[in-house]
């Protein structure tokens, strides 16, 4: 397995309409789908959302990165995705799947706290590996655009 | 026993063995339905009742929402097609019945059950292939408001630098891809069609207000998003052509427009859509027209040359001419180069044109007095035509004219692609003997490792350069002319008309003007008048 594994991460701008309610419902939705989803493909990984952006990372065999990306391609709650990086690596960087609320917004912060919590989303694992950084550097000023 | 006359006397036939006639049609497998002339249901048979949910008092426009026509006019039609609520098809046969009764033959549409046969799929993505998709069109053409369906004619672009630098099997998975993203971005009801290659057609239908573009836009949004296959990124785009049913009459109208308008989203830069008006067929249909005008304009003679005269301002002598082509048409005139050259080299003519300007001009050449030099035009598309050589080489051969009397013009152009073949081609035909100049420098790329790649003998500077009397165009003008001067090249200054241009143009080291001031291109008989005419003198 290790021989195939990929690292898939790229950003991305989110098309969720700016209503509150309907963005916490999404955000649940595509939580709800991605544990089914990234489970059985054996994928890893996370993904960082705001008002302004989804930034993820993936991991997993490569032929399942392409599947969950295309996926991602499809999905219209999001545009002008930019692939970030597309490599080989000998060892996972997220033990599971996390997603977590990432931004200045407290009210939001709040909000998504239980998602976090629920999926093991550790904010300090975003600041180990340049990528990742640059990732979490990127939501967070998107969130402001 | 005829079951249309005798069906309402179901009453008659209980003799031994033989089911009666209202036991047939409730055991037939297919819907049969009586009713009257207002389009109230008066008898549905069992199969009616399970596949349309029809009963008695039922309404042919609630069971069938699309159609309108009057039973009275169906009768005379051999079937007409019905589609249900849930969208199923029928080859509806009508009888009449009397008494104002019609009955209703429910055939499974032929169409319907054939469009999505295996054979009419494509192996590769499983859409509909091009049968399939004039099938559905043409029955959606006929079972509802042509104003409710749009066919979305979309070419990837890029697809086959994809194919050609990662391999088919790359590419296929590719098309796999785009098959898949097409049909996430359309409705169930819309068909998605491959009609091979890289080109697809999307058949939406419940078109509103607007929902067409919007489809056209997601389409464009949807399938220029970054693939990822076996590790590779691959960045594709695709230009969408929509046409809407309204005004077209024929399902091959509807396509055609969408592919006029395919081929107006190329030519506004690809990645984004356009939509059918009516104005595009005119702008093609002339297009057209000129193209077959063009085929035959070489054998119906009408090319001709003109020589404008370039003359030495070293020793004030016409050293020769350049071949300009001129296309008399016998009824629109005389036809600018501007105007067909593109065309011409959008389908290739330009070889067999180019071929022509070359013979004739050696031949023409050869009737003119002195050592004249004959300057001759070469599209970049006669480079990758791989002829060329030969060409010049018949040329000069079937002529006489020696090879240092022919100076072949090339543009900027004719290097982009495949330099290293150009250059190759450039030193064979200077191994011939032949002069090759750089023609319209300074207004591309003028690429100075163009003139360090291959020793020109003679560079052209644009006239947009000459024509301009500010000091940027002089300090140009001055540049190129002793950048060309240091590389041993000769160096044109074309356009020049006035006196004042060329006074100034002999300041600059420019060896050679070409202009309406030093002679206007002239018929090749008038070559030998104008040489002898000693006016040139004076003015130069």
């Amino acid at each position: 397995m290790a021989a195939s594994m990929y690292r898939l991460v790229y950003y991305s701008r989110n098309h969720i309409a700016h209503d509150q309610a309907l963005f916490a419902s999404n955000i649940q939705k595509i939580l709800e789908k991605s544990r089914i989803n990234n489970q059985r493909d054996e994928i890893t990984g996370a993904l960082l959302f705001n008002a302004g952006c989804f930034a993820q990372v993936l991991e997993g065999p490569l032929d399942k990165v392409e599947a969950a990306f295309e996926r991602i391609q499809q999905d219209e709650r999001h545009g002008d995705v930019s692939l970030l990086a597309l490599d080989p690596i000998s060892r996972r960087s997220f033990p599971n799947w996390a997603m977590g609320f990432i931004g200045t917004s407290d009210i939001q912060a709040k909000r998504f706290a239980g998602i976090g919590a629920s999926t093991g989303f550790d904010p300090s694992r975003l600041s180990g590996d340049e990528i990742h950084a640059l990732l979490r550097d990127l939501a967070i000023e998107e969130e402001a655009a | 026993m005829n079951v249309a006359t005798s069906f309402p006397h179901i009453t008659e036939a209980h003799s031994a063995g033989i089911p009666s006639a209202e036991q047939i049609l409730e055991s037939l497998p297919r819907s049969v339905l009586v009713v009257g002339s207002e389009g109230v249901v008066t008898y549905a048979n069992r199969a009616s009742m399970v596949s349309l949910a029809a009963v008695v008092g039922s309404e042919m426009r609630d069971l069938f929402p699309g159609c309108v026509l009057s039973l009275a006019t169906m009768t005379g039609a051999p079937s007409c097609l019905l589609i249900s609520r849930d969208g199923e098809k029928f080859d509806a046969g009508i009888a009449v019945l009397g008494a104002g009764q019609f009955l209703i033959d429910l055939r499974p549409s032929l169409d319907a059950r054939t469009a999505d046969m295996q054979g009419d799929l494509d192996e590769l993505t499983g859409l509909t292939k091009r049968n399939g998709l004039l099938k559905h069109l043409s029955s959606a053409l006929c079972s509802g408001p042509a104003s409710s369906i749009a066919v979305h004619c979309l070419d990837l672009d890029r697809f086959k630098m994809i194919n050609d630098t990662l391999g088919h099997a790359v590419g296929d998975l590719l098309l796999k891809k785009v098959a898949d993203r097409l049909t996430a971005a359309c409705h169930k009801d819309d068909i998605v069609a491959r009609l091979g290659g890289d080109e697809f057609v999307v058949l939406q239908r419940n078109v509103e207000e607007g929902t067409a573009e919007t489809l056209a836009s997601r389409i464009v949004d949807l399938i220029g998003r970054t693939y990822v296959i076996h590790g590779h990124t691959i960045n594709i785009g695709a230009s969408v052509g929509v046409a809407i049913g309204a005004n077209a009459l024929q399902d091959c109208d509807l396509l055609r427009n969408g592919d006029l308008a395919l081929y107006e989203a190329k030519k506004a830069g690809r990645g984004r859509y356009r939509m059918f008006e009516s104005g595009m067929d005119a702008l093609l249909f002339a297009r057209r027209e000129m193209e077959i005008d063009l085929r035959r304009a070489l054998a119906l003679k009408q090319f001709k040359l003109n020589y404008q005269p370039f003359i030495n301002v070293t020793t004030n002598r016409v050293d020769g001419f350049e071949a300009l082509l001129r296309w008399e048409h016998p009824v629109k005139g005389n036809i600018p180069p501007l105007s067909f050259i593109s065309l011409a080299e959008e389908n290739g003519l330009i070889v067999k044109i180019g071929e022509w300007v070359m013979r004739t001009a050696c031949i023409e050449a050869m009737s003119w007095p002195g050592e004249m030099i004959v300057a001759v035009n070469v599209s970049p598309l006669q480079f990758k035509a791989d002829t060329l050589l030969d060409t010049v080489a018949t040329a000069l051969k079937r002529s006489g004219l020696p090879a240092h009397r022919l100076e072949i013009e090339i543009t900027e152009g004719a290097l982009l692609d495949d330099t290293d073949n150009v250059i190759q081609t450039l030193n064979s035909l200077r191994a011939l003997g032949v002069k090759i100049s750089m023609d319209d420098f300074g207004t591309g790329y003028s690429s100075l490792s163009y003139l360090q790649k291959f020793p020109f003998n003679k560079i052209k500077i644009d006239r947009s350069f000459v024509a301009g009397d500010d000091a940027d165009s002089e300090a140009i003008l001055r540049s190129i002319a002793s950048l060309g001067t240091s590389l041993g090249m000769a160096i044109t200054a074309e356009g020049v008309e006035t006196a004042e241009q060329l006074a100034r143009i002999r300041g600059e080291r420019c060896t050679h003007v070409q202009g309406y001031f030093t002679g206007r291109p002239m018929g090749t008989d008038q070559i030998p008048v104008f040489l002898a005419r000693n006016d040139l003198d004076e003015r130069i």
